[in-house]
């Protein structure tokens, strides 16, 4: 059984996803307090207002804690083995999971929690498939 | 302690582990007649059933709904409320407040709580599946690829980060673990001891954890059963437990929008328990705290204020969790030793507590006085952190 949050979700959905897939960063912004969200939501958390968009968000970030898949993954992502997920936070006060880019070195040993993190979006098909957030480390 | 107030007076286990020919629904009655004989009650003195989920089958799960065990336990008409508690890890907290409520409140006189899961005998990849499809924002985190383990691996990094914990630190957690594993005869690896050495040369599995510091899924089943102290007196039993202190906060669904993956909500919820109970944690004998990855539990020792912040790691490293160390802590080898029972993980610990505290442990195992518990749920991805103080009572 699909959840029914699948359903109906586009006008909420579909232009983040398509920021992303534009390679842009985008959350959600609450007008009534001025406040940014993320995930995004049906009603501010904050004040429960309505009327919700969304804006520019900063491309940098600081990475909260991070790890890496080398042995199982959920269906799907076999393929993608090894990768990466953190829990990126921006100074707009927001966080949320991203995917990682590997380092220099084709690892992550290059990351450490509370460094910077820089926003860089994958190729257009995989964004296309997944649009998700993705960071890798500065320069 | 006045008349009215809930207590526990039995409970029941059956092992953990593997056993695929113990169906679901016969577990469930044995481990409830047990618990039954345990409190020194007939099975027609049981007015209310709570039952708490399994997570192997959805059909199973509903035929708790659907009030199947009061027909197998031949208590149809008997019965006066039988329902379902689920808060993943922490049901089987939020379940002894239900009952406690129940009694306290008249509605019910005597309460057998109820749990079985058949994780153990289930395919591995399907709930592997279940448990990374769900507990996650799907429309705008699941396209990530986090798995449960990656959970568990963002918890521990950032523990690790925050308090300089090294991998041998937290190995050490899942060796203090096996060795109270390995007292109780109920537990899936009673008959294997680990080494820091067996967990540092296991496979990574997702970083920073190995697959030796990864829970293994089984097959349990627990029970418990309460009453109100007068009840407990009237029935002449020796010894009973009470509920000193309560709190719990709920600080995330999703595990990206955890404000800190290495302290989680267990400050909170620990301030209103221990202002609650009128002692702390200073005065604890024993402590039963949710251990599905070690950071998990490293994290409940020092929000709940066992361990000093940072030093819960290198404490279990010291051996002063383990058998003969300072604070006995999940005398029953906890999930990562005993067996992850799916929403009884936190069950079997519960129980463990009151076990401890009843003073039926055996020989082995039992901390001798033990009379305060701290015992820690966890649900979901971590998403609640919740306590219950427990004191033994003697008549
Ligand atoms: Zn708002």
């Amino acid at each position: 059984m699909t959840s029914s949050n699948e359903v109906g979700m586009e006008a909420l959905t579909e232009p983040y996803y398509a920021a992303l897939r534009r390679g842009e960063l985008v959350v959600q912004h609450c007008k009534a307090c001025s406040r940014d969200i993320m995930y995004p939501r049906h009603l501010c958390p904050f004040c429960y207002g309505d009327d919700l968009s969304f804006v520019p968000a900063s491309t940098r970030g600081v990475l909260h804690s991070f790890a890496v898949h080398r042995i199982g993954s959920p269906t799907g992502f076999e393929n993608d083995l090894p990768y990466a997920v953190g829990v990126v936070k921006l100074a707009d006060d927001v966080q949320f999971l991203a995917r990682l880019w590997p380092d220099a070195d084709g690892d992550w040993g290059g990351y450490a929690c509370d460094a910077e993190v820089v926003f860089r979006a994958a190729d257009a098909a995989e964004m296309q498939r997944r649009p998700v957030p993705w960071f890798g480390l500065p320069g | 302690m006045s008349d009215d107030e809930p207590v526990f007076i039995g409970i029941g286990e059956q092992p953990s582990g593997r056993y695929p020919n113990r169906p679901f629904m016969g577990d469930l009655v044995r481990v409830g007649v047990a618990a039954v004989a345990d409190a020194g009650l007939a099975m027609s003195d049981i007015d209310t059933i709570l039952l708490i989920p399994c997570l192997h089958s959805f059909a199973d799960q509903a035929d708790l709904v659907f009030s199947r065990v009061v027909e197998e336990l031949g208590l149809s008409q008997r019965i006066k409320s039988s329902y379902l508690v689920h808060s993943g890890g922490s049901t089987s907290d939020n379940t002894i407040r239900d009952a406690a409520g129940l009694i306290s409140s008249g509605h019910a006189r005597n309460v057998l709580v109820l749990q079985a899961e058949k994780w153990g005998s289930a395919p591995v990849n399907e709930m592997i599946d279940m448990l990374t499809a769900n507990g996650i924002p799907r429309e705008w985190e699941k396209d990530s690829g986090l798995s449960f383990n990656a959970v568990g691996a963002l918890i521990t990094q950032r523990y690790m980060h925050a308090s300089g914990s090294t991998p041998a630190d937290m190995a050490s957690v899942c060796v203090a673990l096996r060795t109270w594993a390995n007292l109780n005869p109920n537990a899936m690896y009673r008959d294997r001891t680990l080494s820091v050495e067996q967990v540092l040369a296991s496979k990574m599995v997702t970083d920073p954890i190995r697959a030796m510091e990864c829970p293994m899924l089984a097959d349990g089943a627990c029970a418990l059963v309460l009453t109100s102290a007068g009840n407990a007196r009237r029935l002449g039993r020796d010894r009973w437990v009470r509920i000193a202190g309560s709190g719990g906060c709920v600080s995330h669904y999703s595990i990206g929008q955890e404000r800190d993956l290495a302290v989680l909500g267990w400050e909170k919820a620990a301030v209103e328990a221990y202002e609650t109970a009128g002692w702390g944690p200073q005065d604890a004998d024993i402590a039963e705290i949710y251990d599905s990855y070690a950071a998990v539990l490293a994290s409940g020792m020092e929000g709940l204020g066992l361990a000093p912040k940072h030093e819960a790691a290198r404490q279990f490293a010291r051996g002063e969790f383990s058998p003969g160390g300072r604070l006995p802590t999940n005398t029953n080898g906890g999930l990562l030793s005993a067996g992850h029972t799916g929403v009884g993980g936190g069950t079997a610990l519960l129980t463990e507590g009151v076990r401890q505290l009843l003073g039926r442990a055996g020989p082995e195992r039992q901390v001798e006085g033990a009379t305060r518990a701290v015992c820690g749920g966890s649900g979901g991805t971590y998403m609640d952190s919740q306590v219950l103080l427990l004191e033994g009572v003697s008549a």
